[in-house]
């Protein structure tokens, strides 16, 4: 699945808890040398952030219309 | 990646599960006044019994579900990290769960002095949550509808919460207030703005990501929390300057924003991709229809205030709004959240080990045979509407049982959290 905002793209909309977390892991751990994985979900994933914040990626969030949230994840 | 799954710096389990448990002993209060007292519960919406019975749900079971919850779950839904949440747990509780009682006795044997407990203990206790909770949700920034709603929901509380303490300062110490008016804007501040918004502002996250349905789209999400507080401002106006036909306008105004949004989650409950129908999708259709019905009564009472007047209309409406509407959509988002919480802490004591498995906190049939019996628990309470001489009886013991169950299912997850603990971390 690619999108204009990244060819990584997780969609992790219709997964069941805790499976986005776990499998959004995994993909960061694969992320080729400057990538940047786009994560859709149908909510901000603030525990997420924390762990992103920890761990030194930084992310830019935005909702469209259709109620998805779009989350970038790139390495700082 | 280290930090794996502490991914959360949740509060302890302790914060939320003492509301959790507490609430279902209010229901069982409600099934036990039903049982002594149930005719005078439901033939007019001004007995000590009535107005005890609304309480027991309201205050006893509902806002100490809906309090309890948020302390845990505004770090996941809003990123807004409640400073010391175990005293803040502890101070709210112990508030509500006392002044809940002082209420419910102030209106069965009309002592004025609960009355005055009651207010100081509710008033207090929200105010501490406001004040600490409150905080700390205005500080983050509005980046979705839910945190937007959250805010709006705060402040619909804010407002209930100062109706409801002039309503104590008028029944117990004679305050001249138009209490009638007062107690139709309390109700609808109560149920229709701080409920209801709280209510879609967490249905935003939690029906998508527990019943894999598709998600709420963005501009309709943002624009319901503030066509309610609008309707509510503006009804509250008309009230204040004695304005009967704007008055029943926005009353109908609220009540149809609120048909709107139980429609459309029913809809998107259809696109679902879990095939099978588990407690929680049950107790929403159930929550979800019976919120229609009741809006749609509201609406109606709105075009035809007579409507009013008939036998059964008043508390079929009550019990439609509040046992079949939030109570089933509170206790379908509790068979989700409490297993999701206890994985979650247990997963967090125990970094690299696995937790078992949502599903195997509490077995899917103990939540559904109690669901049932929920289910029935409305039917029952509707019909003894209508006779309360004959049905009162039956449906309070339908009450109790289900509050009985509703208990025993979470003392299950509970013991089940403790034991698997203690698997894992040996403690």
């Amino acid at each position: 699945m690619s999108h204009p905002k990244s060819s990584y793209v997780l969609d992790a909309r219709f997964l069941e808890p805790p499976e986005p977390f776990v499998k959004t892991m995994e993909a960061l751990d694969s992320l080729p040398e400057g990538a940047r994985l786009l994560l859709l979900l149908y909510r901000e994933p603030h525990p997420l952030y924390r762990v992103l914040d920890q761990n030194g990626y930084r992310y830019e969030t935005e909702q469209v219309a259709d109620g998805t949230f779009e989350i970038l994840i790139w390495p700082a | 990646m280290q930090a794996l799954l502490s991914f959360d710096q949740a509060p302890p389990i302790a914060a939320p599960v003492r509301f959790l448990v507490t609430a279902p002993l209010f229901l069982a209060g409600l099934g036990v006044l039903l049982v002594l007292r149930g005719p005078e519960v439901f033939v007019s919406r001004w007995t000590g019994a009535a107005l005890a019975a609304t309480h027991l749900v309201t205050v006893g079971f509902l806002l100490q579900v809906m309090l309890g919850a948020l302390i845990q779950i505004l770090p996941v839904v809003a990123g807004a990290h409640v400073a010391r949440p175990l005293a803040l747990a502890a101070v709210v509780h112990g508030g509500l769960s006392l002044g809940g009682v002082a209420l419910a006795t102030a209106f069965l044997i009309g002592e004025p002095l609960l009355y005055g407990l009651a207010a100081v203990l509710l008033g207090g206790s929200v105010a501490v949550f406001l004040g600490v909770a409150g905080r700390t949700l205005y500080a983050v920034p509005t980046t979705s509808p839910t945190i937007g709603g959250l805010k709006l929901a705060f402040f619909a509380l804010a407002v209930v919460a100062g109706l409801g303490v002039m309503l104590a300062g008028g029944l117990g110490f004679g305050w001249a207030l138009p209490l009638a008016d007062l107690a139709d804007l309390h109700g609808g501040w109560g149920l229709g703005a701080w409920a209801g918004i709280l209510l879609a502002a967490l249905a935003y996250v939690v029906v998508p990501m527990f019943q894999l349905t598709p998600g709420y789209p963005l501009q309709p999400s943002k624009l319901f929390p503030r066509v309610l507080v609008a309707a509510m401002l503006s009804w509250t106006v008309a009230v204040a300057g004695a304005m009967p036909v704007v008055s029943r306008l926005a009353e109908g105004v609220a009540a149809a924003t609120g048909i709107a949004f139980a429609v459309y989650t029913l809809n998107l409950q259809r696109k679902r991709r879990r095939a099978r129908s588990d407690a929680t999708f049950r107790l929403w259709q159930l929550g979800l229809v019976s919120m229609v019905v009741a809006l749609a009564m509201a609406v109606a009472t709105a075009l035809f205030p007579n409507l009013s007047d008939r036998p059964g209309w008043t508390p079929l409406f009550a019990v439609l709004v509040g046992v079949g509407g939030y109570m089933s959509l509170v206790v379908g988002m509790m068979y989700k959240i409490v297993p999701f919480l206890a994985w979650l802490h247990l997963q967090n004591l125990a970094p690299g080990k696995s937790a078992p498995p949502i599903n195997r906190f509490l077995p899917e049939h103990q939540a559904q045979r109690q669901a049932a019996v929920h289910g029935l628990a409305v039917l029952l309470l509707a019909v003894a509407a209508f006779f309360p001489e004959a049905g009162a009886l039956p449906a309070g013991l339908a009450v109790l049982a289900a509050a009985s169950w509703l208990e025993l299912n979470l003392l299950t997850v509970l013991a089940r959290y403790r034991q698997y603990r203690k698997d894992l971390v040996g403690q």
